[in-house]
């Protein structure tokens, strides 16, 4: 007879009740696992932002555009390995709720800076080499089942072509792969040159500018630099690290780690006090079995890791097919909200969070009740009435 | 009856006064209710005072011009060609013999979020004179209105609370042109108090849009009134042009971020339920196996079973409805009324407050009767089927 012989007996001689602990604790891990993952693809911008990249924006925000004539000037600042830009351009695919995240940029220096972006050679030549090329994230060639050659209708929901449309015709010339699996491809990249020429107004502006510094020491610098460059012009700019970049854009919709936060913590608070709670009453209901174990020989660790390995069991009954509900459920919600919040996945520090978690949730509930058994008397236990 | 609502009534009794048996487990379903049900009501009082603030701006006899297909007034581009054509449309009310049009312009600038301490988006709004006149609830609370033509701004009571830097008399330096907030303006629950204002000239000249706005106010003399001009404006090919009422306007926008809101609250409350019911179920049949000599008794001397059922259900929805009063206060206490600011439609920051009402809270109590009801179900029937015999092995 083994502990584990006990352990089995005891949980299922209230099939009922470790039924219904089982689907608390389920419950709990399936929104810590869910909202985790979401939290964590809603900050994957500043996770999987370059270290020694800068973005500089028109210091009034970041919708103020900025001289073309700034990208040559960034460029010769000291420290630089790479500058590219970009121009929001408002994309949409033949209806406004089908948005595309389309950007207008220099095609070239664009994947030198984002190196995250992988791109086939003979695509990319064939890319940089059509004006009215585009380049498109593997994502979005899925969803609207794009292949390389089809000829795509963009809109804009900002900018009017001379033709006196809204509408733009490109060319699918390449399609971008992530280099890893959170690396947005839902991006549009289009030649900001064809792009300038076609516009109605606004030309010679830019969005902003990307930079990529030699050396991530060297960021705060040449942030300075760049800002230092413009100062008292009629384009100020405020130049800051892309992952700071990203923060304050999240910050903007709201305090999504705290919301979250509180969720999570009020899910695990109902666990610890529901199983805690019930661990303890089942261990007392058990009082005088437990008096006779002890006095037929079972020592006092083996009666603690007993009622521990119940309140583990339970933990881990519960909270392993929970994750494993929860990375179904996010990749379900990727296949609807991934165009929105890319890099919408469950990441494998999570899985390792959770379980931390479930064995912290096990000791929390087993410690008292195991201490009680342990501390036990004989005498008196087998004394009581009940 | 009589006889059955007296023995049920006996019943409850002794099952309340014997809740002290079971604190522990008794007060863990309290509060797992009132956990349920205030996460419930903190999402709902998210969504619906978002939702309040957005419709709270919108009147039904403004029509709210946009270059067509461009959503927001963020994107949208309006030629003084376009606004004058608009002028001389149907159905524009007058005021002092001048048609109530107002020619706007909408740029996002960064203000500092006092709660984060990172720059956010906040519009800038040029107005004229009409601007001012066309929205009725707005009044200045502190200084005066911008002199058209300099550099002075109004700002919203909602986004000087929200915001650094936009104290009365504060400059305010936005590109290389510094601006001087004279005056403070209220607009109890509307969107406008998020805003900054000042004259649209000085706007245009500084922005470098001489000549373009972004969107057009225009007062109708009544409601309906928006329609005519819509078809107005959609017959002359020279405008592309979408007019709808600002009420519109703003629900729409309201609706895309309260949706949300709402449909992400719901779920989590009802998965988070299912984890309280767990509990609730759990206290209910201990409650009724502890007492199992007790049932038995009473069963024995002439209790009926659907006295000791409803025993225990009503048990069960007592320890609900406390957790839903704790819940549901806790929540008021600690949401209503707190404002925050999230991104709207409209590219910008949107200062809103919390808001319960009081049908949110009869949704949280329905639901937490429901984990009541469900909840003492089964341990109810097993206290009414309790086999008599059961007593010998006492």
């Amino acid at each position: 007879m083994t502990i584990f012989y006990l352990v089995k007996k005891n949980l299922l001689s209230h099939k009922i009740r470790s039924f219904l602990l089982v689907l608390c604790i389920f419950v709990a891990f399936i929104v810590y696992g869910v909202l985790k993952s979401f939290e964590q693809a809603m900050h994957s911008g500043i996770e999987l932002s370059g270290t020694n990249r800068l973005v500089t924006v028109n210091r009034i925000n970041f919708t103020q555009p900025l001289p073309y004539a700034y990208y040559n000037r960034v460029a010769n600042i000291e420290g630089i390995k790479n500058v590219t830009f970009a121009k929001w351009f408002g994309g949409y695919y033949q209806e406004p709720k089908n948005f595309l995240t389309t950007f207008a940029v220099e095609p070239s220096s664009w994947l030198n800076v984002f190196k995250e972006f992988i791109v086939k050679p003979e695509e990319k030549r064939a890319f940089l080499k059509d004006k009215k090329g585009v380049l498109v994230g593997r994502n979005i060639a899925n969803k609207h089942h794009w292949s390389i050659g089809d000829n795509v209708p963009i809109s804009s929901n900002i900018y009017s072509n001379k033709k006196g449309g809204h509408t733009w015709d490109f060319t699918v010339r390449a399609i971008y792969d992530g280099e890893k699996e959170q690396t947005d491809t839902n991006q549009v990249i289009i030649h900001y040159e064809y792009f300038n020429l076609s516009k109605t107004f606004g030309k010679d502006f830019i969005g902003w500018l990307v930079v990529l510094t030699k050396d991530a020491n060297l960021n705060e610098v040449i942030a300075k630099r760049i800002d230092s460059l413009f100062n008292n012009s009629a384009y100020e700019t405020r130049t800051a690290t892309e992952s700071a970049f990203n923060k304050a854009f999240i910050e903007q919709i709201g305090n999504i780690s705290l919301i979250i936060q509180s969720v999570v913590s009020v899910a695990f608070l109902t666990i610890l006090m529901v199983v805690g709670n019930t661990m303890y009453l089942a261990v007392g209901e058990r009082t005088k079995e437990l008096a006779v174990l002890k006095t037929i020989g079972f020592n006092n660790r083996l009666i603690f890791n007993m009622i521990m390995s119940e309140s583990l069991l339970l933990t881990v009954a519960g909270g392993i097919p929970a994750i494993i509900c929860a990375y179904g459920i996010i990749n379900a919600l990727n296949l609807v909200v991934g165009g929105f919040l890319p890099g919408l996945l469950m990441p494998m520090n999570v899985v390792f969070t959770s379980i931390l978690w479930m064995i912290l949730l096990s000791v929390l509930t087993g410690i008292f009740p195991a201490y009680n058994a342990v501390k036990l008397n004989i005498i008196t236990a087998l004394h009581k009435n009940q | 009856m009589g006889h059955l609502s007296q023995q049920t009534l006996a019943i409850i009794n002794i099952n309340i006064r014997s809740i002290k048996n079971r604190l522990g487990l008794s007060i863990s379903t309290i509060f797992s209710v009132a956990l349920v049900v205030g996460v419930l009501l903190c999402f709902l009082a998210m969504s619906k005072g978002f939702e309040k603030t957005l419709e709270g701006s919108g009147s039904e006899d403004v029509a709210v011009i946009l270059r067509s297909g461009s959503m927001s007034e963020l994107n949208s581009v309006i030629t003084l060609e376009q606004a004058r054509i608009i002028e001389s449309g149907p159905g524009i009310r007058q005021w002092q013999g001048k048609p109530m049009i107002s020619k706007e312009s909408y740029i996002v600038v960064d203000a500092i979020k006092k709660s984060s301490n990172t720059p956010a988006n906040i519009p800038l709004r040029g107005i004229d004179k009409m601007g001012e006149i066309i929205r009725e609830n707005i009044s200045i609370v502190k200084g005066k209105m911008f002199t058209p033509g300099t550099n002075e701004i109004v700002v919203g009571q909602a986004l000087l609370n929200n915001f650094k830097g936009f104290g009365l008399n504060s400059q305010v330096k936005l590109g290389n042109a510094t601006w001087e907030v004279v005056g403070i303006f209220s607009s109890p629950g509307t969107v406008f108090e998020s805003e900054l204002w000042a004259d649209i000239n000085v706007v245009q000249s500084f922005f470098k849009r001489s000549g373009i706005f972004q969107t057009i106010r225009v007062k109708m003399k009544k409601p309906a009134d928006v329609k005519k001009l819509d078809e107005y404006s959609k017959n002359d090919p020279r405008l592309k042009l979408d007019t709808k009422s600002e009420k519109d306007f703003y629900l729409e926008q309201a609706n895309a971020s309260s949706d949300l809101i709402f449909y992400l609250g719901w779920p989590l409350s009802i998965l988070m339920s299912i984890g309280s019911l767990a509990g609730a179920i759990n206290t209910m049949y201990n409650s009724v196996v502890s007492r199992t000599r007790e049932i038995i008794t009473l069963r024995v001397i002439g209790f009926n079973a659907t006295a000791t059922f409803f025993g225990t259900i009503i048990e069960s929805l007592f320890l609900t409805s406390i957790g839903a009063t704790i819940g549901v206060s806790c929540a008021y206490l600690l949401f209503d009324g707190l404002t925050t600011s999230t991104l709207s439609g409209n590219f910008t920051q949107v200062v809103f407050s919390f808001k319960m009402t009081f049908k949110l809270f009869i949704k949280a109590i329905y639901l937490s009767l429901g984990i009541g009801i469900v909840g003492g179900l089964m341990p109810a029937l097993r206290a009414a089927r309790m086999p008599l015999v059961k007593i010998n092995s006492f």
